[in-house]
This record gives structure tokens, sequence and C-alpha cells, in this order.
């Protein structure tokens, strides 16, 4: 299908203008992808889908690739998937070689983006294809399924994650079941306000905007950066040549990228972490990573870009976010009316072809604009947060309105989960988990009354369905065995630390 | 009562919708307790190893964080009554204000620029251009 008859100009527009966007609030530490997004969703209430698809695949494509830029420079990490890029990034820095760091982190991004988003493109109607044939019991259990894998991978304990889970279900079930269009769980005097439950977006954007502004107010709105960085010294630049040595590499770290993506709900922080202790396991020099080896950097920054085609993939095909970012894309589509699932693929396929187009144009978008301009972004890292934070307010609080058109309990919504966002860490509910539950909620239950429906109430169904209940049975007690056991090496990993 | 009876819920029309969250809350108030309960046992088994619970960062900013929960509440509380734009000025520069954290020229000089190029860019983009409803 030709690119311009499903992209119109303004999609393309928009698109770069996401990208530039993207990367401006990725490069702001402790401003993320997600946090991008959830800003501008609201302004896409009025654009056609195609277009606001173009905007939003700009500001992830472009959020998760500007992180690299702090990260390198100063040694925060801009969004969490830039973690280890920090590793050998700013020991190159230091070293003088800023700019060749930056260049090497860029390309490195641009191939784990092309790389996941070839397995998108024939893995997700694959996938599709096979989800459609499930019936609710498959599609309670694959829910399921989500939930505890998130739980085991997600750091801190497992049944807090299983908890922060569930917490984020029961939060998603007050309102009114359809079925029976019976209320429940609503606090009295609340009944007009909470017929529907709360609103996806002002939670989404309540969680991760608002609880971070609380997080950086009671830690002082500490700007991080007056350091002095030297973007080029000496004569060691940066050559394609560098890529030479790093095939492998670039391979296996977008392939580990793109699969950590499709597990729902864990994010870029775990795919950069992953693909970095396989780099420092394969590599030749293990000892060399850290101070400052472009190999670190193309592990981190090309498994982060692969993230992103692996986190649609289950959003495609299932209708389940395969991390936070993708979760907030849900929202776009349902403001569209449009909903996610096994048969989205074929229902929509103008649509479909639309995201593969507009992640190959906002790949190469980011490449171009980081690449030539890249001592441009690296100024961004000195905004000051007193400047920023006041404008995401602002901006959270409009969107929150206008998302219903106008209600002022959506704002209200938007503080007591922003709150909720500061408090959950601090606690040890796991906000990934959380919001997880809190979007497949109301799903789960539909799935699981009409898997009883058809049994009579009988909760052998469960088990008994057939082959792929089975299968998908065995994925949970594997995902929670494998948490079991991890959590028992870190243990005796400490332990060990500990009496050494 | 045999096997199968035990795992049959009886369903109703008339109380499907609370068939769900029944069990959901059951799950919560188990695991919650189980988590609390393992919390408290941990924190009396080696009470000179942990530090206790401490909900704030040390040091915290006491004066940022507070003023910061004060002023969103306001915020939210007058917005619809005074309307968008004057609110959403001053609100940015009071906020704006407390994060620099002083009343020297400059800060204000900023506090006022960052309210007012907000604002408008704000107004104009989501009111005029997209056409989206402003408080």
């Amino acid at each position: 299908m030709p690119i311009f008859e499903v992209l119109t100009p303004m999609s393309v527009l928009l698109c770069f203008l996401g990208v530039f966007i993207g990367i401006i609030m990725g490069a702001i530490p402790g401003m993320t992808a997600t946090m991008a997004i959830a800003i501008f969703l609201p302004l896409t209430y009025s654009l056609d889908m195609i277009d606001s698809i173009g905007l939003l695949i700009g500001l992830y494509v472009g959020g998760i690739s500007g992180g690299l830029v702090p990260a390198m420079l100063l040694n925060i990490p801009g969004t969490p998937s830039s973690l280890c890029t920090t590793f050998d990034g700013y020991p190159m820095t230091k070293k003088g070689e800023g700019e060749k760091a930056l260049k090497v982190g860029i390309t490195a991004s641009i191939i784990g983006g092309f790389f996941s988003l070839t397995i998108l493109y024939f893995f997700a109607p694959m996938l599709a294809s096979v989800a459609i044939n499930f019936s609710s019991v498959e599609k309670f259990l694959i829910i399921v399924f989500a939930l505890t894998i998130i739980a085991s991978i997600s750091k801190g304990s497992l049944l807090a994650g299983i908890f922060s889970g569930i917490l984020g279900i029961f939060i998603s079930l007050i309102g009114t079941f359809t079925d029976n269009n019976e209320m429940r769980l609503v606090p009295p005097g609340l009944e007009d306000e909470l017929v529907y439950g709360f609103s996806l977006l002002p939670v989404l954007i309540g969680l991760f905007a608002i609880g971070q502004l609380l997080q950086e107010a009671e830690e002082g709105m500490e700007t991080a950066s007056h350091q002095k960085f030297d973007l080029q010294k000496g004569k060691n630049k940066f050559s394609f040549k560098l890529f030479k040595n790093q095939k492998v590499n670039v391979v296996r770290s977008s392939i580990i990228g793109t699969f950590v993506g499709m597990l729902p709900g864990v994010g870029g922080s775990a795919a950069s972490i992953t693909a970095y202790s396989q780099a420092k396991n394969f590599s030749k020099n293990p000892e060399k990573l850290g101070t400052g080896e472009p190999e670190g950097l193309v592990a981190s920054e090309s498994a982060n870009n692969g993230l992103i085609g692996g986190a649609l993939i289950p959003l495609l095909s299932l209708g389940i976010p395969g991390d936070s970012t993708t979760a907030i894309l849900i929202g776009a589509f349902l403001l569209q009316g449009i909903e996610v699932g096994p048969l989205f693929i074929t229902s929509n396929p103008d649509l479909w072809s639309g995201i593969i187009f507009a992640l190959l144009i906002a790949n190469l978008v980011m490449f171009t604009l980081m690449f030539f301009s890249i001592k441009y972004f690296a100024k961004i890292v000195l905004i000051p947060k007193y400047v920023i934070f006041p404008i995401i307010v602002v901006a959270c609080v409009v969107g929150s309105y206008a998302i219903n058109n106008g209600i002022m309990f959506d704002v209200w919504t938007l503080l007591l989960f922003g709150l909720f966002g500061y408090i959950f860490p601090k606690i040890g509910v796991q906000i990934p988990a959380f919001l997880i539950g809190f979007i497949l909620g109301t799903q789960a239950e539909k799935y699981f009354i009409d898997s009883l429906k058809g049994s009579g109430g009988d909760l052998t169904i469960f088990f008994t369905k057939g082959p792929i209940a089975i299968v998908l049975w065995i994925l949970i007690l594997a995902s929670l065995i494998y948490a079991v056991i991890d959590s028992r090496k870190t243990k005796k990993k400490a332990e060990n630390q500990q009496a050494a | 009562m045999d096997v199968k009876e035990f795992f049959t819920i009886e369903m109703s029309y008339s109380t499907y919708h609370l068939v769900f969250p029944r069990i959901i809350m059951f799950i919560l108030i188990v695991m919650g307790s189980f988590l609390l309960i393992r919390t408290l046992v941990k924190k009396s088994k080696d009470r000179e190893n942990s530090a206790p619970f401490k909900f704030f960062t040390n040091h915290y900013d006491r004066v940022k964080f507070y003023g910061t929960i004060i002023l969103l509440t306001t915020y939210a509380a007058v917005l619809q009554h005074i309307g968008f734009v004057l609110t959403s000025i001053i609100f940015m520069i009071l906020l704006t204000l407390l994060f620099i954290g002083n009343l020297r020229k400059k800060s204000i000089l900023v506090s006022i620029t960052n309210g007012l190029t907000t604002t408008i860019v704000v107004w104009y983009v989501f009111g005029q251009l997209f056409d989206i409803t402003l408080p």
C-alpha cells in the first residue's frame, strides 16, 4: 500500500512534531515518553485517528530516544529505559567523546527501532489470527497471565506486584456493570460522578505526571544540571565503521528489546538492563564495559528502541498493552471509539498500515533530527525543572478537563491519582502492575462472567476448556515459578555480598 | 457436598455485578493482610538492623511539597469560578516562584514569563486551534 494513500500530509507533519517534542521531553530528566503521550493525548480528541497516531507514535519514538542525551551527558537517565546508557555513555563524555557517544546511541536506536518494526509487522497479524478464535475463558486467562508476568518481572516482591495488579482491577470495577446495569462499589454521594467509574486518562496522567511532580517537589525541585560537558575533544570521532564489530550485539540487543517489550507491563528499563547484561556476558572484554565502551551503548539503546515495536505487538493483536506507554495508547484508541483486540488489524487495515508507516517515519525523523542537531538537543538538559513542571501541571489539568468535554470531576480524579502515584511507590504498590490491572479490570470481569454464564457457574471451566487454556495455565505457572527462583537468587547474591 | 458443587458459583442476573467484585475484594483482603503481617513480622525480627519506616526522604522539602499540594487543590477548586486564563496565570506564577524558592527580581520575571506564555499558548492551541473545551 503506498505510504501517502494511508498517511495524510497532516499526519506526517504531526509525526515530525511528535518526534521533536518527544526528544525534548525524553531529554529532560524526570520526564518520560509515557508522560509525553499522556499530556498530548487530549489534543488528539479533535484529530482524525490516523493523524493522532502519527503524533503519538512520534512522541513515543522521540521520547524513548531523547532519554539517551542526559544519560550520556549528565549520568542521569532521561527516561528509565536509558538506565544502562549511563554506564558507558557518561565515561565517554568525561573522556571528551560526548558527541561520538551520542551518535553511537542514535544509530543503535534507529537499528533497534527498525528491527522491532519488522517483527511487529510480521508477528502481530499472526498472533491476532490465533487470538481471534479465543473464547472468553482464554481471554480471561491471558489477562491473568499479563498480571502474573508483570508481577514476576518487576522489582520488589512478587506478592506485592500481584496485589498491585488486583488493586488496579478493584478500582476499575467501581461504577456500573454493563451486563445488568447495576452500580457497585461507588461511595455514597458520588453516584452521579462515578456512574462509569474513573476515566482512564486522568488516572493515567495523574499516576505518571502529577505523581512525579509531587516527588520532585518533595526532593526540592533541584535542577540536576550545572555540570559542564565537552562534546568533542580530541580526534576520536564517530564513524559508522564502529558498528562493523557490533553486528551480533545489535541484533541480539534488538531481539531482547523486542521480546521484553512483548511481555505485558514490562517497561524499558528491563529491556535496557537485560540487553546490557547479555552484552557483558558475550563480550570479548567484559571488564571494559562500564568504562566508556560503545558496545554498552549499542546494547542499551538498540534494546530500548526495540522495545517500542515489541510493546505494540500484544496491544494490537490481543488488546493487552506491552508497557505503560502503550497502555496510554489504548486511551487514544478508546477516544476514537476503536477497540483494540484480535480483530483490530483485520477490521482497520488502513490504521494498521498507518501505524507501521508512522513508526517508519518516526524512526527516520528521530535519526535525522538527532544525528545532525545533537549539539542543540544536548542543551535541553539544562532547562530548569521549575520552568517545566508548572507547564506540565496546566497541560495535565486542561487535558483531564477536556477529555470528556468539560467534567470538573476528572480534574479531581487527576489530583487524587496524582497523590496515589506519589504514595504507591513508597508503600510498595507497583504502578505498572496497578495500571495494567486498572486498564484490563473491566474486561477481566466481562470475560469472567461470560465464561461462567457459559458453564452455569462452574469454575472448573477455566481448566477444562481446551488445550489453549492449559497452555495459558502452564505459562502462568511458569511466570510464577520464574519469579520465585529469581527472587531466591537475588537474595542469595545479596547475602553473599553481605558476607564478603 | 461433592467437589463439583464446591467449585460452582451461583449465578443470577440480578447479582451479576457483584460476583467478580466480591472475589477480587476477598483476594485483596487476604493478600493485603498477609503482606501487612509479613512486613510487621520482619520488622520485629531484626529491629536493630532495619531503620524505622520513613515515608518522606531525608530532609524533604516541606515548603515545596505542601505548597504544591495546596496550590494544586486551590487551582482546581477555583478554576471554574474565576475562569481558565486568569486562574492559570496566577497559579503558574505562584508555582514557578515556589519551585525557584526565592523572590529575586529575576525569579519573578521568569515566573511571570512562564505563566503568561504557557497560559496563552495553551489557551490558543487547545481552545482556539483544536477547539477543546477549557474550564
